[in-house]
């Protein structure tokens, strides 16, 4: 009976390949970040990511035109909005120095990189994004033979907060996003210097997490990186308060963050090379 | 599986790779993507038996492991069961409707993120992602939509002698 063998084969092969599962699981969450498996994941994303990139390059015009057409009802608000605002403006123009601050504020954010010399940074583009729902994470093309390192935080060209490297390749690194729901980032209120953490959510919104229950915070306040943690520098915007929810009976002050990033629409990144993480400084002086 | 069908389903599982990686982020509907590698891997179990379900589930999963530093094995173990218990779920239905891999996928398209959960629990992970279950029944509605494109493709891509189901599938189950 030729067909009793055959199934016993299959079954050989399922429990097979579980077994190697397992066993890949079990090393991996036992091994160093230096160990063989996570070395492995390094060199297959530099593999993947030239591949990748001009996958993504060849299919950005088809991607682009079915972004444009899924985002026409929202583009169109968005145009009537706009057309609003320019009339605001045309009123606005009899104050016209109330505009010119509004614009050198706008320049402080722009040039980012200019302002701030004794950041050095690395510009790099986007060519991945996380394969799965459950993490927020993006592949960027610029890895240790860029001078990028684990913890590295990564801003957009106008220095908002986007993440940090948790993975680096020698070409590319893997950016987990502040959206995700392992992100925890130390930050303070712009105005009230309340100091905190910032926590991902797997959401459009971030979750301010002050330290104490009475923290002095307001909607519109702007949350930045404190530099506490020793993994972002200080001082980089991350996003506005939205939402103050404080609950009756918990301790917390629920504050949900509208981050300044609109991830879908990003295309390049900078990653801060200098100063850098003291995570890594440790780690190297171990 | 002959040995072009094999080629094939790789072809199948890589191209469906790169397109999960660099593509479908962007074609997001309701904040969620497809699992194409799921969904390919669900139709070979489905076409070619829930064995070879099972290997194309651990090919996909593995290759999906690799560029998400969550756990290395987590998803290469979920898919290989995954595929593996549609593929057998199938032999109990003696009908070629697409209704079939319809509900096979939309079912394995919740397994698969529940169980990947509960592996993460089992591991004692400290921080784990956000259980949604608005977001595992959006993803598997999408994975449905998908199964629409892709059963159809891979069947069109059967060969001569690679077995009865597939001969079966092309002359529509007579």
């Amino acid at each position: 009976m030729p067909s009793v063998p055959r199934a016993n084969r299959s079954r050989m092969v399922l429990i097979l390949i579980i077994i190697v599962c397992i066993v890949v699981v079990t090393l991996y969450v036992r091994e160093s970040d230096q160990g063989p498996l996570h070395k492995t994941q390094d060199i297959f994303l530099d593999l993947v990511s030239p591949i990748s990139s001009g996958f993504a390059k060849i299919l950005r015009p088809i991607k682009d035109g079915f972004i444009n057409l899924f985002h026409l009802p929202s583009l169109s608000r968005e145009n009537a909005e706009l057309r609003r605002e320019v009339a605001d403006l045309k009123r606005k123009q009899i104050g016209a120095k109330e505009l010119e601050a509004e614009v050198a504020d706008l320049k402080e954010l722009l040039n980012w990189s200019e302002k701030n010399p004794e950041m050095k940074n690395v510009g790099a583009d986007i060519i991945g994004q996380s394969p799965d729902n459950w993490q927020r994470l993006m592949i960027v093309n610029a890895g240790s033979s860029s001078g990028v390192k684990k913890y590295m935080s990564v801003v957009t060209r106008e220095g908002f907060l986007v993440g940090r490297i948790i993975s680096v390749g020698s070409r590319s690194s893997v950016v987990q996003l502040i959206t995700d729901s392992r992100s925890a980032v130390g930050a303070r209120d712009q105005r009230s210097r309340e100091t905190g953490v910032v926590e991902g959510r797997n959401r459009s919104t971030i979750r301010f997490v002050p330290m104490t229950d009475e923290a002095d915070m307001k909607v519109g306040d702007v949350i930045e990186t404190s530099g506490l943690g020793g993994t972002c520098p200080p001082d980089i915007p991350i996003g506005t308060i939205c939402e103050i929810e404080k609950r009756e009976k918990g301790l917390t002050l629920l504050v949900e963050v509208e981050p300044f990033v609109e991830f879908s629409k990003l295309d390049k990144v900078l990653v801060i090379i200098t100063p850098e993480p003291e995570s890594v400084i440790l780690k190297e002086a171990q | 599986m002959s040995r072009k069908r094999q080629v094939f389903v790789a072809g199948a599982l890589a191209l469906a790779f790169l397109l999960q990686l660099a593509v479908m982020p962007q074609f997001k509907l309701l904040g969620v993507q497809p699992d194409l590698l799921l969904v390919v891997a669900v139709v070979v179990a489905i076409q070619d038996g829930p064995i070879q379900g099972a290997v194309a589930g651990f090919c996909g999963g593995m290759l999906q492991d690799l560029v998400s530093p969550l756990v290395m094995g987590m998803g290469a173990l979920t898919k290989t069961v995954t595929a593996y218990l549609a593929g057998s779920l199938k032999g109990f239905f003696v009908t070629y409707s697409i209704l079939l891999p319809v509900i096979l996928v939309f079912l394995a398209g919740v397994a698969d993120p529940v169980m990947h959960q509960v592996m993460l629990i089992i591991l004692g992970q400290e921080k784990l992602p956000p259980f949604q279950v608005n977001v595992i029944l959006a993803s598997a509605i999408y994975d449905v939509l998908a199964v629409l494109v892709v059963y159809p493709l891979m069947g069109r891509f059967s060969f001569p002698g690679q077995g009865d189901s597939l001969a079966l599938l092309r002359s529509g189950g007579e």
